[in-house]
């Protein structure tokens, strides 16, 4: 039994074909696993059934032993858009999970800042969300989810607004973030080679079945020129043949 | 100041020039149409002399009570409607319908149940007012882009919380557009209350010059009503201009 346990879990809208079909996964305390599979495929409706967010019509979603029926405390999300409240500061958005649990602290303050800091926005900390380019929206919504220190994360394509540089900065980032709190993260991606890198293991989804299932064996941390490593490549063709064998 | 200001203030004077000597020309009769140089003369002697001004305060504050009962409860009534699906399925046909009332029409009625003079009219007022505020609150607060309250839902944020952090302010630039079209509503529900059942106040002046067939004055209380609107209105769009932006900043 892992840290989060999905078993045979259906979800569908009304009468139409189930959008996420029996799917069994489980995710080790700590892993990071990926979800990679076409536009459409429901990765982000299984996010939400972890989330609490849906509920499944069939089988069951756990996290720590518990049967998840609504959203945790523990549990942080990035949604695939920012969705930034444009009437707060920067600032007030990366403390807003602070701020409905009662007031914000200096502690959280300072932690938003840091968090800011290392996405490379302190300097708009106090500028409303309209100032920011997509991209830097996509990072404030980042450091939303990890100011609560959360024992899972879960995130939706939070990199696809980004070019590469900064997104390989943030991937490091957010490993290294990862592996200091021991936070567990279940991370949705349409990018291949994101998906090797940062996951222990990769679930290819096709039409709300997981299809296929990688291992990713690469050491930790990740050494910085691993990207132009052979066996890295070797891993990237073996997940595209995956993601083809379900498409054609 | 732009070319198209300075035509546009430069207009005022050039029609009432064009008035004033159309009025002398034409020798129409000063009843029918009074020339705005006695106009201004009324004007001058019902502000100077101090006649006129219990009635603006009367009529201010008919609008103002008014204004603000019926903002109040309107905007708290759109609230809970917003909040409640059940209540709002069973009585919006009935708010729809209420729409199509013409408020005004009741004035009579009001005058029997509050007898005339100031609350009658400030309850009809507040009645008109009402309506703009309930229809854009409930369409402001419905409005919330769905990805926010899923934010909130995964926050954990209470029913108090998403209304007051998310719904009211997402809903406010709506909400406060509402309010424009109150005051708007709100000088003309006071000045025809005061038609009906007022013995005070511009709207009933205007009644009281009519019975001693003095056009000048009733003109005169024209662009004084007028002038009231445009500053009740213009104090509006400061307020929306600066809760908007206070927002905004955060
Ligand atoms: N509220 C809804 N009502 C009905 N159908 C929905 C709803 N939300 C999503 N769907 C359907 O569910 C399917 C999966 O959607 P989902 O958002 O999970 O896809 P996805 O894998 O995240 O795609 P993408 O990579 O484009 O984000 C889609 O075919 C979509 O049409
Ligand atoms: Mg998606």
């Amino acid at each position: 039994m892992g840290f989060v346990d999905i078993e045979r879990a259906r979800f569908g809208y009304g009468t139409e074909p189930a959008i996420v079909d029996g799917v069994d996964w489980t995710i080790g305390e700590g892993a990071f696993h990926c979800l990679v599979g076409r536009s459409g495929c429901g990765k982000t409706t299984l996010l939400k059934l972890a989330a609490g967010l849906l509920a499944p019509t069939a089988g069951a979603v756990r996290i720590g032993g518990a049967a998840v029926r609504a959203p945790r405390p523990d549990v942080g999300f990035v949604f695939q858009a920012p969705t930034l409240l444009e009437w707060r500061s920067v600032l007030d958005n990366v403390l807003l999970p602070m701020a409905l649990r009662g007031r914000p602290g200096p502690q959280d303050r300072a932690r938003a800042l840091e968090l800011l800091d290392l996405v490379g926005l302190s300097a708009y900390a106090d500028r409303g969300p309209r100032a920011l380019s997509g991209g830097q929206q996509s990072r404030v919504a980042i450091a939303r989810a990890l100011v609560t220190r959360p024992a899972l994360l879960l995130l939706d394509e939070p990199f696809a607004a980004l070019d590469a540089i900064t997104r390989e900065e943030l991937q490091d980032d957010l490993l290294r973030l990862c592996a200091r709190h021991g936070t567990t993260v279940l991370f949705v991606t349409h990018d291949i080679a994101e998906a090797i890198y940062l996951g222990d293991r990769v679930a290819v989804m096709a039409a709300g079945r997981l299809s296929h299932t990688l291992t990713v064996d690469l050491p930790r941390p990740r050494p910085p020129d691993l990207r132009y490593d052979p066996r890295f490549n070797d891993l990237c063709r073996a997940l595209r043949h995956a993601m083809d064998g379900e498409g054609a | 100041m732009t070319r198209g200001r300075l035509a546009s203030w430069l207009l005022l004077p050039a029609l009432l020039a064009a008035w004033e000597g159309y009025c002398r020309l034409s020798g129409i009769p000063a009843l029918v149409v009074p020339p705005p140089s006695a106009v201004a003369a009324a004007l001058w002697n019902g502000l100077a002399g101090g006649r006129l001004l219990p009635h603006i305060a009367m009529t201010a504050t008919e609008m103002a009570l008014g204004l603000a009962l019926g903002c109040v409860v309107g905007f708290l009534a759109g609230v809970v409607l917003a909040e409640a699906p059940g209540l709002r399925r069973l009585l919006y046909p009935y708010i729809i319908a209420s729409q199509v009332v013409p408020k005004l029409a009741l004035a009579p009625l009001f005058i029997i149940w509050f007898g005339f003079g100031m609350t009658s009219t400030v309850a009809i007022t507040a009645l008109i007012c009402f309506f703009p505020l309930l229809e854009n609150t409930l369409t402001g607060l419905e409005q919330t882009d769905p990805n926010k309250r899923e934010l909130f839902r995964m926050l954990r944020a209470t029913r108090l919380q998403t209304l007051l952090r998310l719904k009211i302010p997402s809903g406010l630039p709506v909400i406060l557009a509402g309010l424009r079209v109150a005051v708007v509503l709100a000088l003309v529900g006071a000045v025809v209350g005061e038609f009906i059942g007022g013995r005070q106040g511009l709207g009933a002046s205007i009644i009281a010059a009519q019975g001693m067939m003095d056009s000048a004055l009733m003109f005169a209380l024209f662009a004084l009503i007028t002038a009231l609107g445009m500053i009740v209105y213009q104090a509006t769009l400061r307020l929306e201009r600066w809760l908007l932006n206070r927002q905004s900043k955060g």
